[in-house]
């Protein structure tokens, strides 16, 4: 009972600083899945690509950024590159996770787009429609719509995800759930807040998602 | 307006097509038959141009169409197909379907293409299907519609892939009166089918496809009553 009472207490204090910093984590996660959301698309169309050479550059890409851990990819990003040019803690974190999620998201464009039925390739075909064509006008959209479901699970790993760029101080959510433990020495009770933050985002996330595919389904 | 001349088609050492001569004049109607495995299907894809053959010519309307020269896709447009599971684009209405490649091969401008996709839709007795998605429709209206698809490209050559196959019994007459009706217009059709009656009564010309070649080629009525072939005379005792 106590313990409810100090969590309680523990959120109200700290709910200021928190919802800016789920701002923060929300700014960072949607900027890096719309960056890997473009990288998965090109990625992806490399590997289904008939040459060679594009398709050596995406496997090389994919298994690089799937063999190796994020946190990792974070700090090289971070220190390896601002050596080279200045970006601040949000950009290197947005970019490292967007480059991160661009491997994961570019399997599963690959494995939808791979997933359309043989005979619709063969029927646009048939009718004379280019290569081309018949992929931006028959699969493509076939693909996208069956994308929805596993890059919405893929979204919800990179909010989650995004927590690891408090390593490079970015000011998101378990950054200043870091922060506030370490200020208050009521760690059990700040990050049973910070867990509650990602838990409601997530829940409101997957509810829209399936919004949106209840959304689908009743248009097909 | 269609003629293969020494066709052979391989898939790695398995040889299918062993040298297939094989002409189809203006408004004929061709059914090809055989048993499972003899190559009909890969003959009909290799005139579609779906499968590239190892030697021989595809002649279409007098002109030997090499692959390396010509824009597959310009000759798929003047040839086409009608498969056994219809292949009907789910994402599409139905008549979204039928006025896709007029639209985006042909460039035809969308209005017309809606007129004719009408037309086409009312000819295979699917009007008031018009804008439904194909998830709706029954197995006998799909391959109506993709029939009514395939007609918008306006080909010369109209190939069928076991078209009823894949129906209900109930709904194979629908199919078959569809293509009757277009024979009777006039259209250049190959049309692999189990259907005998069919084959009686609406082919000019009945072809039976054994181990990758062709060995026999007669009208209806004398395939049927007075095949020369024993392997021909085994094949129909077993459809009848
Ligand atoms: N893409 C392919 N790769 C390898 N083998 C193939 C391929 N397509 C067909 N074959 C083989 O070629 C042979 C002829 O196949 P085809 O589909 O042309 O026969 P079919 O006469 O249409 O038979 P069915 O009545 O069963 O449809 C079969 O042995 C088949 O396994
Ligand atoms: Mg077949």
């Amino acid at each position: 009972m106590e313990l409810i009472q100090t969590v309680f207490e523990v959120f109200l204090r700290t709910y200021p600083g928190f919802l800016e910093a789920t701002l923060t984590t929300l700014k960072i996660t949607a900027v890096a899945l719309v960056l890997g959301t473009v990288l998965g698309l090109i990625f992806a169309l490399m590997k289904i690509s008939r040459s060679k050479i594009l398709q050596t550059i995406a496997n090389l890409y994919i298994t690089i950024i799937r063999g190796t851990p994020l946190i990792v990819q974070i700090m090289f990003l971070y220190f390896g590159i601002t050596s080279l040019i200045v970006l601040s803690g949000f950009w290197a974190g947005a970019i490292a996770l967007g480059i991160h999620n661009g491997a994961y998201i570019a399997e599963i464009f690959r494995g939808a787009i791979q997933g359309i039925d043989k005979g619709q390739r063969e029927a646009s075909s048939s009718l004379g429609m280019t290569r081309s064509q018949s992929m931006r006008r028959i699969v493509f959209p076939q693909a996208l719509k069956r994308s929805i479901p596993p890059l919405g699970n893929q979204f919800i790993i990179t909010l989650k995800d995004s927590s690891l760029v408090y390593i490079i101080s970015v000011p998101e959510l378990f950054a200043m759930a870091n922060r506030e433990a370490a200020q208050s020495f009521q760690s059990l009770e700040t990050y049973l807040v910070v867990g509650a933050y990602y838990l409601v985002l997530v829940m409101i996330f997957t509810y829209l998602l399936k919004l949106y595919e209840n959304k689908l389904n009743v248009d097909k | 307006m269609l003629k293969g001349s020494n066709i052979h088609k391989s898939f790695g050492d398995l040889e299918v097509l062993k040298g297939i001569d094989l002409e189809v004049a203006p408004s004929e109607v061709v059914v090809l038959v055989g048993v499972s495995g003899s190559g009909k299907s890969t003959l009909l894809r290799c005139f579609n141009f779906l499968e590239r053959i190892n030697k021989g010519t595809i002649e279409i309307d007098g002109q030997v169409i090499d692959p390396k020269k010509h824009k597959l896709s310009e000759i798929r447009a003047e040839v086409g197909m009608v498969f056994q599971h219809f292949n009907l684009f789910p994402h599409m209405t139905v008549l979204e379907n039928v006025i896709e490649a007029p639209i985006i091969v042909k460039k035809m401008k969308k209005a017309d293409a809606i007129v004719l996709g009408k037309q086409l839709l009312e000819k295979v007795g699917l009007s008031d299907k018009a804008d439904v998605y194909p998830s709706k429709l029954s197995g006998g209206q799909k391959q109506r519609v993709a029939i009514a698809r395939s007609l918008a490209m306006e080909p010369k050559v109209l190939l069928f892939d076991e078209p009823t196959s894949a129906l209900d019994p109930e709904l194979v007459g629908e199919v078959l009166a569809v293509m009757q009706q277009l024979a009777q217009e006039g259209m250049t059709m190959v049309v692999v089918t189990h259907e005998m009656k069919f084959a009686k009564e609406v082919a000019d010309r009945v072809i039976m496809l054994d181990e990758g070649r062709i060995i026999e080629s007669a009208d209806p009525a004398t395939f049927f009553e007075n095949p020369s072939h024993e392997r021909t005379k085994q094949f129909i005792q077993l459809v009848d």
